[in-house]
């Protein structure tokens, strides 16, 4: 087993960052792991993205004719595990993603791979090595996986810079029987509801999550908001409880935002948060408990309460 | 037959027929039997209630007696209310005395004089009663014009029965079967009190039997019927008429009483009697033999007899609606309408014959009842969720009600079957969680408890390890609410200060259990007290001080069940002794102008109303009584796990509503509280109503140690010279 | 109707944890253990579609050692009729395939209609456990579900799937199936601790490896990954502390909002 195998994304039709991403991280062990990079792309119509999968670095583009119009889960995994058979990788990247958790650890227990999810760090040591949280994120686990042939890594969206500059890489058509895999049908997409506000518009957020304890504690962060002059957003926690619209939500499921100032009170900075927020040009962060996970990707932290930060903040923006 | 008018006293019947005299008769029992069935109706469905909760036969005749006493004094009705008192007081001895003269005249009448030719109803007996009589009956009628004229031209405002648990739109709102209930029943008194001096007057017109001045009204009655100048045929009828209205009427009225609102005679005496003296102090815990039903009251079956009897007991006077603080913030809980909407669920189980049919036709003329009492007690056309979780069981309604009806209890009861059906506040649901799982409502790890102490230049012992005199339970605010700890501190700074050999338990310490119980979940509450209980045991220590009168309650009332059986006192009347005994030198210190909130638990629920008001004395202070204080004091809304729920945004709250009471009082240095919560409610308060600049909290403990750091010099020197 | 609810009683860590020398693990005195917040979701789903369907079995297991068996009495607590605890010595530290691979084989014998896990486990955070064991049954599957409609005994359940930035697909997916179910599905019913402390006299098996006809080899043969070990994360290009009162940092930040604002 040989080279390393990346497979990107779609959606609608759009070819999703972290197919870029995955390449980028690709490349920092290619070299290493010697063998080939090569990217798979299973859609409904591979070919209008393989131009923008073949850049720099990349040795083949493969493409596989999904004959379904969207993600199928099992039409996925079908079509991995069969590419994994016909090419023979050592490393397998795939991004940590909603689309690849259906499917990703299903390749892994059928082919009998290594694996590993949410993995932030790459590398090579005679064989891959990765590294992810560990207890929530408070901590990392350094892995490896010995004995494996091949080892399949869901890769964390925004931990590799994604991949520059064109190449010349071939495409490839993948024949792959996959008709009879499906075991869904995709019935309709909806959009989220629209709300009064694009967050992802805003160039300060006033953010706030599970810290603010109440529901009836967020009126005076809408205040203070106001007085600021910053939008208010909200960390999941709030929406799940009802207490606001998930049109202000910052993360994974909600917004990706990317302000001139985001300042977080009561986030802890669970992955999927940061993965909304990370690209801040600053992140200032208010949370008590000091091994706060938000507090790494913060560059101004401050341990303490928030409700008396928040009121001593107010006097300052009259 | 005339009888000789030499003779003092007057006939019964007069001029009756011997059949005219019998057919009296008959009707007379056919009202006792009514009467009795009316009272064996009820009875019977109290009956199929609960029988945990029934005092032993052994408290009877003590039971009797004070409740006797309690009502001759009528002090639980003249309280907060001397108006009602009088009026009241008029109106039963008026009644109870005519009632009784009516069955001394019978016993006379039917039995000594029938059956053993003694008529005793005579000479200066007769006399006797009859003025008696006729001024007690003009107490009743001077009683009930002053109730008329308080129900009907005062009209205070609870009078009009108006429930905050329906919008006006609902077919429930509507009260008027009440109020025009309640009017008949005064009109139906005047009239028979009435009735009874026409009937007199119209003897002593046509009589003229003497003795004038033993029948005062009775005369006066007389001399209108000279003004009139009657002749004696139409007096004649009048005589006859009168008589059988009068008669007809109060027999009826008799036979009507468990019928009607004269009911509350018979159960709210029987309230008082049977009623619970530590309710609300300490709850029940689940009877063993229930052990596999569903926790409290979902159906009218689950109800305890006792509490089955209070829902009739109930007479609509609004003590404990005026008195609830969720009430008076616009919550859709009054403890009267929860009582009222229990009962009319419970009237209607009744076996539907003859009167009680009517009566449920004019409640709402639902299905005929079965006699069944498994009858869901919850649902929008019932009891509401929302009312039930409005309450603070601050246990100012118990406090209030007259005739001791339990209803902050039965409230607690029927939260302990929403919690099992996980009907309640998600924000509560994880509180009550997180309590499980760290042993304090903040979700801190216990190891967190004692960390207040970090800043004291000293070491507090640790009470498990060592033994201590005093052993502090300091209470989760206490401990770990930033605001509170520096109350806390500054108390463990004064016990240092006066010698005081303590300790704490440090993270041996879980939530007493207080409020977790008052919400209704039983079987945390008893997993906390048995945790407390074994750690405590296993101490030495020869009392208990604690910080937090939530804990204060639990502890000296409910852990006695779980094998805690210490002396348990709150931070102020300990400080209180310390003072005394000039361990702490605060005399004459301070003379700032304060007033003083009591707090649920530490005042009403455990009568600790002095201490604290020792301890400002003492410093030197003028305390300006907040108009609700001791036990009128107003709850600050944390109490029944109000504090874990959120309130409705807009609304005031109830420690706002306070804050604004203190305002109206003028010009205060200070608010000055001794519970932790109500530290925080009270800070927030003063700042959502926009009074920091007029108005500063301090905890009594705060106080005090300002007082001692305050420069003695002046004193000493004065003493000196 | 049966329905299978693996459940996870995760490791959540003290503020102020401590690492074993090695780097092996962390000291279990700081180390709190509680029912996964997910699976409170998944178990609420699964109790809701047995009242839907006024009949079924809904069964909780999990793999853990006896700190498990307290979240699996909540989840009979709330209602589940029986609970599964499976544990030996050798699955210490089994990773999230070994895991799913022993689910396999308890989930297996009881042939439910549908399995619904959580997404993830809030102290590992793989999202895997649920699909690799969907693999492992042979079921189909659908990930991070966010809106589910199934009657029982059906051919198909609706389901709702939700993507990055809040949108929703909806699709059909073939049963019996496995899902994993996403926070803020429904709200989750509160155990009482009544329900729980009567809950031990409901059916809870205990069952080791043997009993499942599996041993130390082929928990390690399933394995995905080995931990090497467990450090503390970098803390280069952290955030810069700022200290003081909070009316002090409150002044700092204001400061620097005001400056990057203004540029």
């Amino acid at each position: 087993m040989s080279g390393i195998l990346v497979v990107a994304e779609t959606r609608r039709g759009e070819l999703r960052d972290v197919s870029l991403e995955l390449i980028g991280a690709a490349r920092t062990v290619k070299d290493a792991a010697g063998g080939r990079l090569a990217v798979a792309l299973v859609a409904s119509d591979p070919a209008a993205h393989a131009g923008a999968l073949a850049l720099d670095g990349v040795d083949e583009v493969l493409t596989v004719a999904s004959p379904v119009p969207h993600f199928e889960a099992h039409v996925a995994q079908r079509a991995l595990e069969a590419l994994i058979e016909s090419e023979g990788p050592s490393l397998v990247l795939v991004g940590h993603t909603i689309d690849s958790l259906g499917f990703a650890p299903a390749v892994a227990v059928r082919a009998g791979l290594g694996f590993a999810s949410d993995v932030t760090a790459l590398g090579w040591e005679d064989g891959p090595t990765a590294s992810r949280g560990a207890y929530g994120d408070k901590l990392v686990a350094e892995l490896d996986f010995p004995g494996r042939e091949t080892t399949l890594l869901m890769v964390r969206a925004g931990a590799f810079e994604p991949a520059e500059g064109a190449g010349e890489a071939p495409v490839r058509e993948v024949e792959v029987e996959l008709g009879d895999a499906i075991a869904t049908e995709h019935v309709e997409f909806r959009e989220a509801a629209a709300g009064d506000v694009d967050i992802t518009k805003a160039d300060f957020l006033l953010s706030i999550g599970r810290g603010i304890e109440d529901a009836d504690n967020i009126p005076q962060f809408e205040e203070l908001a106001e007085k600021l002059g910053a939008t208010l957003s909200v960390s999941r926690p709030l929406v799940d409880a009802g207490w606001m619209s998930n049109a202000r939500q910052v993360g994974q499921s909600g917004k990706t935002v990317k302000p001139k100032v985001y300042l977080a009170l009561g986030i802890s900075g669970a992955v999927q948060h940061l993965a909304g927020m990370q690209k801040a040009d600053t992140i200032i962060a208010v949370n008590s408990d000091p091994e706060a996970p938000i507090f790494s990707v913060a560059h101004y932290g401050v341990v303490g309460d928030l409700f008396e930060v928040a009121e001593a903040l107010d006097g300052h923006f009259d | 037959m005339l009888v000789a008018a030499a003779e003092k006293t007057r006939e019964v019947f007069w001029h009756f027929p011997t059949w005219l005299e019998a057919l009296w008769y008959v009707l007379a029992v056919s009202s006792v039997l009514v009467f009795a069935y009316g009272v064996a109706r009820p009875v019977a469905k109290y009956r199929r209630g609960q029988r945990s909760g029934l005092p032993p036969r052994s408290e009877l005749p003590g039971r009797f007696m004070t409740a006797t006493r309690t009502l001759f004094s009528h002090a639980s009705i003249g309280r907060r209310d001397p108006y009602v008192g009088w009026a009241h007081r008029a109106v039963f001895y008026g009644f109870a005395t005519l009632f009784i003269g009516t069955i001394v005249l019978a016993i006379n009448t039917d039995i000594t004089e029938r059956f053993f030719g003694w008529r005793f109803f005579t000479g200066n007996f007769y006399l006797g009663y009859s003025i008696v009589l006729d001024v007690l009956g003009l107490a009743l009628i001077l009683g009930v014009l002053l109730m008329m004229v308080r129900r009907g031209i005062i009209a205070p405002r609870k009078l009009d029965y108006a429930r905050p648990d329906r919008a006006p739109e609902d077919p429930q709102y509507d009260r008027r079967v009440y109020r025009a209930g309640d009017w008949t029943f005064i009109v139906l008194l005047l009239v028979i009190a009435g009735t009874g001096y026409l009937l007199e007057g119209v003897r002593i017109a046509m009589d003229a039997p003497g003795y004038d001045s033993f029948s005062p009204v009775g005369w006066a009655a007389a001399q209108g019927y000279e003004v009139l100048g009657l002749s004696n045929g139409v007096l004649t009828t009048t005589r006859h008429s009168i008589w059988w209205f009068h008669g007809l009427l109060a027999i009826a009225f008799v036979s009507a009483i468990p019928f009607t609102k004269a009911q509350h005679m018979l159960t709210s005496y029987s309230s008082l009697v049977f009623k619970d003296p530590l309710a609300g102090k300490r709850l029940r815990a689940i009877a063993p033999e229930r052990a596999a039903e569903p926790a409290g009251y979902g159906k009218l079956a689950d109800f305890s007899a006792v509490h089955l009897l209070q829902l009739d007991a109930c007479t609509k006077c609004g003590k404990c609606h005026e008195a609830c603080p969720a009430n008076a913030v616009g919550r859709p809980l009054s403890p009267r309408d929860v009582i009222l909407e229990l009962r009319e669920q419970a009237n209607l189980t009744m076996k539907d014959v003859g009167v009680g049919g009517v009566l449920g036709t004019l409640l709402g003329g639902r299905d005929n009842g079965n006699g069944s009492l498994d009858v869901a007690i919850m649902g929008e056309d019932r009891v509401r969720v929302d009312t039930i979780w409005a309450c603070m069981q601050c246990n100012a309604c118990v406090e209030a009600c007259p005739v001791g009806i339990e209803q902050a209890p039965i409230i607690n009861q029927i939260r302990r079957r929403l919690v099992e059906e996980g009907e309640l506040d998600a924000n509560l649901q994880s509180t009550l969680q997180v309590i499980h799982k760290s042993g304090n409502s903040f979700g801190e790890n216990k190891r967190k408890r004692g960390r207040w102490t970090r800043e004291l230049d000293f070491e507090i012992k640790d009470a498990r390890a060592e033994p201590v005199d005093v052993l502090w339970f300091v209470g989760d605010y206490a401990s770990f609410d930033p605001r509170s700890q520096r109350v806390t501190r500054a108390l463990a700074r004064l016990y240092r200060r006066a010698g005081v050999d303590f300790g704490i338990l440090y993270d041996g310490e879980r939530n007493s259990g207080n409020d977790v119980r008052r919400v209704g979940e039983e079987g945390l509450f008893e997993s906390l007290a048995e945790a407390n209980v074994a750690t405590l045991n296993e101490c030495d220590f020869k009392r208990i001080v604690t910080s937090d009168p939530h804990s204060l309650n639990t502890l000296r009332n409910e852990y006695a069940a779980y094998g805690g059986d210490w002396e348990v006192a709150h931070h102020t009347a300990f400080l209180a002794e310390l003072i005394e005994d000039g361990r702490l030198d605060v005399a004459g210190r301070l003379s700032y102008r304060v007033t003083y909130h009591d707090p649920c638990y530490l005042g009403r629920f455990n009568g600790g109303y002095d201490a604290p008001r020792a301890i400002l004395e003492t410093l030197g202070c003028t305390l300006v009584e907040m108009p609700r204080n001791r036990d009128d004091s107003f709850c600050c809304g944390a109490g029944g796990g109000r504090i874990w729920i959120p309130d409705a945004p807009g609304a005031e709250r109830p420690s706002e509503n306070r804050i604004r009471e203190a305002v109206g009082l003028g010009e205060l240095d200070f608010f000055v509280v001794s519970c932790p919560k109500d530290v925080t409610m009270y800070e927030d308060a003063i700042k959502t109503t926009g009074n920091g600049e007029r108005l500063e909290l301090r905890e009594l403990t705060e106080l005090l140690e300002e007082a001692l750091a305050a420069d003695p010099l002046n004193q000493h020197t004065e003493a000196a010279a | 109707m049966k329905i299978v609810v693996p459940v996870k009683q995760v490791a959540a860590l003290d503020d102020e944890f401590e690492l074993l020398d090695d780097g092996a693990g962390v000291d279990p005195d700081f180390v709190e253990r509680d029912l996964n917040e997910w699976d409170a979701f998944s178990l609420e789903a699964a109790l809701l579609l047995r009242e839907a369907a006024g009949d079924g079995e809904v069964v909780a297991v999990s793999v853990g050692d006896d700190e498990a068996t307290e979240g699996l009495l909540t989840c009979l607590a709330k209602g589940a009729d029986r609970g599964v605890r499976i544990w030996d010595d050798a699955l210490q530290d089994a990773d999230v395939l070994s895991v799913a691979r022993v689910l396999s084989a308890a989930v297996e014998r009881e042939s439910p209609d549908l399995v619904l896990c959580g997404v993830q486990s809030s102290d590992a955070v793989n999202g895997a456990t649920g699909v690799a064991l969907a693999a492992h049954l042979g079921l189909p599957h659908v990930a991070v579900v966010s809106g589910l409609s199934y009657d029982a005994g059906s051919a198909t359940a609706t389901v709702e799937r939700e993507l990055e930035g809040g949108l929703i697909e909806v699709l059909a997916v073939r049963c019996p199936a496995l899902l994993t179910i996403q926070t803020g599905i429904n709200e989750p019913r509160y155990a009482n601790l009544r329900a729980i402390k009567q809950a031990r006299e409901k059916p809870m098996d205990e069952l080791g490896l043997d009993d499942l006809g599996l041993d130390e080899q082929a928990v390690a043969a399933a394995a995905g990954a080995r931990r090497r070990r467990l450090r503390p994360p970098e803390s280069g290009g952290g955030a810069e502390i700022i200290g003081g009162s909070p009316a002090e940092a409150a002044a700092r930040i204001a400061d620097i909002v005001k400056e990057r604002m203004s540029g």
